[in-house]
């Protein structure tokens, strides 16, 4: 085991199936355990951080606020990929990330890319 | 197929978070973990996530000329004695309940099959610190 981090991907927007939700899960885990580890929005993912959500209609539950409370479980670091960003037309995002162009060094900085 | 871990070998956990019937990945896991096996390496541990719990349901039943998938991955995790386990968050969402999780939530039934344990995510965590290999089968595989 190393001490870098997992690194766990989110790819699918939110409220489409529940992999993100799910994948979400596996990274407050970690950070339960104690583990290093941080979230990449990618594709339609960066649609995670879209400011204004509600999911109410929906009968679901906003993802942001999930989302909002990643810092304070212990998840290290959010980022957003910015060709992807700007793909969906994306400047504000909810809660902040850190804008990547993520490349092959980006991810073999991680111990382990997780992606659902 | 010989079932002697050799020593110095890398040992691997397998995740499988495809589903049974939308996607190739249980299927391709359990091709890849009878190559293990057979070339004398370690499975640690496997665990289901996602849509991946569906393999671990007794009550899946093709048709009788079509692979038993849940039947085929019993047979290697008995006769290797390896540890596999459904995520419990994953499971009670998709009806995957063991007795006591049936018991707890007034379940008519319990559908977990043999050789499979529900546990949490930290046995994940786990076989991440254990494991010299950590092997994803998503949807897509």
């Amino acid at each position: 085991m190393t001490d870098s981090a997992v690194l766990v991907v989110i790819d699918q927007p939110p409220y489409g199936d529940w992999q993100g939700r799910e994948a979400l899960d596996m990274a407050f885990s970690l950070a339960a355990f104690d583990r290093p580890v941080a979230l990449l929005f990618r594709g339609p993912g960066v649609n995670w951080l879209r400011p204004g959500q509600d999911a109410g209609p929906l009968g679901q539950k906003t993802v942001s606020r999930n989302l909002g409370a990643a810092t304070i479980f212990g998840v290290e670091a959010l980022y957003a990929d910015t060709t992807s960003l700007a793909h969906f037309g994306l400047r504000d995002m909810e809660p902040p990330a850190e804008t990547v162009s993520p490349d092959a060094a980006f991810y073999r900085s991680f111990s382990h890319v997780v992606q659902l | 197929m010989d079932s002697t871990p050799a020593a110095g070998l890398p040992g691997y956990s397998l995740v499988i978070s495809g589903g049974l019937y939308s996607s190739q990945a249980p299927a391709t896991a359990l091709a890849f973990a009878k190559a293990l096996v057979s070339t004398g390496h370690r499975i640690d541990r496997v665990f289901l996530y996602g849509e991946g719990v569906s393999l671990a349901s007794a009550l899946n039943t093709p048709p009788s000329d079509e692979t038993d998938w849940t039947r085929a991955w019993q047979e290697l995790l008995t006769d290797q004695d390896i540890p596999a386990f459904a995520c419990i968050a994953s499971a009670l969402r998709r009806g995957l309940l063991n007795q006591q999780e049936a018991d707890r939530y007034q379940r008519p039934a319990a559908n977990l099959a043999d050789g499979f344990v529900i546990a949490g995510l930290g046995e994940w965590v786990q076989a991440l610190a254990d494991s010299d290999r950590v092997i994803h089968f998503p949807g897509g595989a």
